[in-house]
């Protein structure tokens, strides 16, 4: 291994490729992610962005190459909970609030040590509204709400499918505060999107998508 | 970090289902009003002779309820895929089939128990005897999770299809059948005076192979249908 870092890379991807009905999504991709890293996933529409992504996550097979998760072999039962993915279906239940929601995803997962749903609510801006039906909030809210799952569970690799999509200045000024305190503290994250997007933290890595 | 253990992940899930269900009373009515409406057509059509109620009692009630079920079945997992909650499901670090498991359950609780708990009403209409009333219940109890968990496989199955109504009564059919011999056989023995326990056993047997079963195939066909 030719990195430059003495531990292994968190995530590494090696000539992943995905094919649909026999045709190719995207061309091969080869990157590594280490612990405190950010990386951008670029191309235009239709290139396999979320392709990637749901393949990372698990959600769909990988079709060639390979994954290997803290350098061994990606198994899926050893990382679930280490990874998580954010994508374009939010995960929110209309009918439930914003606070039900995230009480939901934390039964699921666990949680962070020391920090609360209201508290994670109040944070990524949506005090107020932690008792309102999710299905009454307004597109950019439900983004928030979505994205409060980002502060409560514990996982170390972020993927987040166009986590700026619907959200004003504030709202996308906060994800990338919080991209920048989560690999501080040595997760990593991987994120989409079309826009060129500022982030102060560092210069992030580029993945360049191709069809 | 703290990670709560499988029950707090299982109380969770069927919390969630249950709270949804509540916020949306007027879907758990329907079926209800459907047996109601149904059981309550049959006099009229045949005509109030005491013998052939009697006779027919049992058997119409099981059908009703049976069917009355499958008009909430297909929205099972339908609109989990549609929001993206099914996404999160699968990726969380809990077995998939477990949560599953306790979704049918949820499922189970707001469908069939609301009919079952009416069934004797039901069953009243139609004069059969109070003696056979307990048989009756016990059939549907172990008939109707026995519909949830194959109806769940089935609707897991057809998930990634649209239009998947029509196809999911057809092959549920002849997965229902033997359910419906087999319970209207107690109910039917009971009213003859003869041991009805046997077909009941079976019902049984049926539905603790189901129960494990079924939600294993359940998560492997979500699963599938995910990949694509």
């Amino acid at each position: 291994m030719t990195s430059p870092h003495i531990a292994a890379p968190l995530l590494e991807v090696r000539a992943l490729s995905f094919q649909r009905q026999d045709e190719p999504v995207f061309a091969p991709v080869d990157f590594q992610l280490h612990a405190g890293e950010l990386a951008l996933v670029e191309g235009d529409n239709g290139s396999g962005k979320t392709t990637l992504l749901r393949m990372l996550a698990g959600l769909l097979h990988v079709g060639e190459g390979a994954l290997r998760w803290r350098g061994a072999p990606l198994q899926r039962d050893a990382c679930t909970g280490d990874i998580l993915f954010l994508g374009h279906q939010l995960g929110l239940k209309a009918d439930l609030s914003a606070r039900e929601n995230l009480h939901i995803a934390t039964g699921l997962n666990g949680q962070r040590a020391g920090v609360s749903a209201a508290a994670a609510l109040a944070d990524i801006g949506l005090a107020g509204y932690e008792d309102e039906p999710v299905r009454r909030l307004s597109a950019g809210q439900k983004k928030r709400a979505a994205l409060a799952r980002l502060l409560l569970l514990p996982a170390t690799l972020w993927l987040l499918d166009e986590p700026y999509a619907n959200l004003d200045r504030s709202g996308i000024a906060r994800v990338n505060l919080l991209l920048e305190t989560h690999t501080a503290a040595g997760g990593a994250a991987l994120v989409t999107s079309h826009g060129a997007v500022a982030f102060h933290g560092g210069e992030p890595k580029h993945i360049r998508m191709h069809a | 970090m703290t990670s709560p253990g499988l029950a707090t992940a299982c109380a969770a899930m069927l919390r969630r289902d249950l709270t949804l269900a509540w916020r949306r009373r007027g879907d758990i009515a329907m079926p209800v009003l459907y047996a109601l409406i149904v059981t309550m057509l049959f006099p009229f059509a045949l005509g109030p002779e005491d013998t052939l109620l009697q006779r027919i009692a049992g058997g119409v009630v099981l059908v009703t309820v049976l069917l009355a079920m499958l008009l909430a079945l297909d929205a099972m997992f339908s609109s989990d895929i549609e929001d993206g909650s099914l996404e999160q499901l699968v990726l969380a670090p809990r077995p998939l089939a477990l949560m599953l498991g306790m979704k049918i359950l949820a499922h189970w609780i707001t469908t069939a128990l609301p009919l079952i708990v009416i069934a004797p009403l039901l069953a009243g209409m139609l004069h059969l005897p109070g003696a056979v009333m307990p048989v009756l219940l016990l059939a549907l109890l172990l008939a109707t999770p026995l519909l949830s968990l194959l109806g769940a496989v089935l609707v897991a199955l057809t998930a990634g299809t649209r239009r998947s109504g029509m196809l999911l009564a057809l092959m549920l059919l002849p997965l229902c059948v033997p359910a419906v011999i087999f319970a209207a056989g107690a109910v039917a023995a009971a009213q003859q005076g003869l041991p009805w326990l046997a077909p009941l056993a079976w019902l049984g047997a049926a539905l603790a192979l189901a129960v494990v079963l079924a939600p294993l195939a359940c998560a492997a066909a979500l699963r599938i249908a995910l990949d694509a």
